[in-house]
């Protein structure tokens, strides 16, 4: 889509040349402070708009921005740092290993993705069925091993209430920098550089996107100037 | 010098100035323990002859003085450990271990940057820097410093939260002074709560492909 398309019709040239350019991203040129206008959030949003006291779920850190931004709508917000969890628990199982003894082939026994994430999510997650209206799962899809996304998925489906929608991001490519999100208003989410906490696993194809969302009734994807496609899934 | 002895028993001067403050009461013996100074109120000040019982009174003194006073916090230092219940109406400070129950609905908790609690804790105000597994119920408000590491969840009317907090719970806002239930563990959602996103999405543009 051509962005300058969306300039006001009526204006004969723009009043002020944009000084950098408008791509790869959304985001503004400020490198402290990097924005997205996201139409994902906004229709998250929208879709929880009915709900009274709805319950969201953010899998990123905690920011007070975005606790305040939905408990001021009366929302009630929890927070669970899933890529966080995740690295702490892969780190002490790699400690595990170090001190495990050899076995007689001389290697330790090293789990498998998938086992590994099923050993992660008996302790990760654990929320009762239908806890939520909705989950904020930005890009953590990105940067998990496709057998750990699966089972997060399916938890992620247990744990949703029916009519409820999960927000998440794809990247085109690897991004440059590792970033956290947190919500600025309705529309408007910002980008905040972070220490790196997982490498870029992957970069999903829509086909896979919508393989890996399979369970989920419908889904309404968005692509920003950025080339992040963000996709609203729903249970 | 013969003066200055015949001059201190009559000039009327000294006496009206310091009426010989009777002596500050612990030069006399060095005394480890300083429970006894609180008890003392503070000697008059500008007493220069004080001066060589200063050693008893020594930095470290003046702390313990501090502790003592009933109305600064109690506190759990580092290294030490506590099982059970905490109640009652003085503020805390924990920069140890607890394990248990704190319910001190009148005071301020505070979780030091050491500290590691396991533990609901229901107080007026909140502060956490260190590490807790626990609901936290505040009447006022609760602040997650940037070191701070919760997993549990929060009733307060009040959030700050610094970046680089760590919460693994749910947020919940009560009106100030509201005393809901105690924080307790995930619920449920209620039932049947439809979404408008329910018809919305039968139309929406790109229905599973």
């Amino acid at each position: 889509m051509n962005w300058m398309a969306k300039t006001r019709p009526g204006a004969a040239a723009p009043a002020i040349a944009p000084t950098s350019k408008p791509g790869p991203a959304s985001a503004s040129a400020n490198t402290n402070l990097k924005v997205r206008t996201s139409n994902g959030l906004k229709e998250f949003l929208w879709l929880m708009s009915d709900v009274p006291h709805a319950r969201v779920l953010d899998l990123g850190p905690v920011w007070q921005a975005t606790v305040n931004f939905f408990l001021e709508k009366g929302y009630r917000i929890s927070t669970d740092d899933l890529l966080g969890t995740w690295k702490e628990f892969v780190s002490g199982e790699e400690e595990r290993l170090r001190a495990a003894p050899l076995t007689s082939e001389g290697y330790s026994a090293r789990l498998t993705a998938s086992a590994l994430a099923d050993k992660f999510l008996e302790n990760a997650l654990q929320y009762p069925e239908d806890s939520f209206h909705g989950v904020l799962g930005w890009d953590l899809f990105d940067y998990f091993d496709p057998a750990v996304s699966s089972r997060i998925m399916d938890r992620l489906f247990g744990i949703l209430h029916p009519g409820g929608a999960v927000l998440a991001l794809f990247h085109s490519r690897a991004p440059e920098r590792f970033h956290r999100y947190r919500i600025i208003d309705t529309q408007t989410v910002e980008l905040v550089a972070a220490p790196t906490l997982a490498v870029h696993a992957r970069v999903f194809q829509n086909r896979e996107i919508l393989e890996l969302f399979a369970k989920f009734r419908s889904s309404k994807t968005f692509v920003g100037r950025d080339q992040v496609r963000e996709g609203l899934f729903l249970k | 010098m013969w003066r200055k002895q015949n001059d201190a028993k009559p000039s009327p001067e000294p006496a009206s100035k310091a009426p010989e403050q009777p002596v500050t009461p612990v030069p006399v013996k060095p005394q480890p323990a300083p429970t006894p100074v609180a008890a003392v109120p503070p000697p008059a000040p500008a007493k220069p002859p004080a001066a060589p019982a200063a050693p008893a009174f020594s930095a470290p003194v003046t702390k313990n003085v501090v502790t003592h006073d009933t109305s600064g916090p109690s506190s759990i230092a580092p290294g030490l450990k506590i099982r059970g219940e905490l109640s009652g109406s003085s503020d805390l400070y924990i920069d140890g271990e607890a394990q248990g129950k704190i319910a001190l609905p009148d005071s301020r908790v505070t979780i030091g940057p050491n500290g590691r609690v396991q533990a609901d804790i229901e107080a007026r105000e909140i502060i956490i820097e260190g590490t807790v597994e626990g609901n936290l119920k505040a009447r006022e408000s609760v602040r997650l410093g940037s070191s701070s590491k919760v997993q549990g969840s929060v009733l307060t009317p009040r959030i700050g939260i610094d970046d680089g907090a760590k919460l693994r719970g749910k947020v919940e806002m009560t009106r100030a002074g509201e005393s809901k239930g105690p924080a307790t563990a995930e619920k449920p959602a209620p039932p049947a709560a439809v979404y408008k996103a329910a018809a919305a999405s039968s139309e929406s543009e790109s229905s599973k492909r």
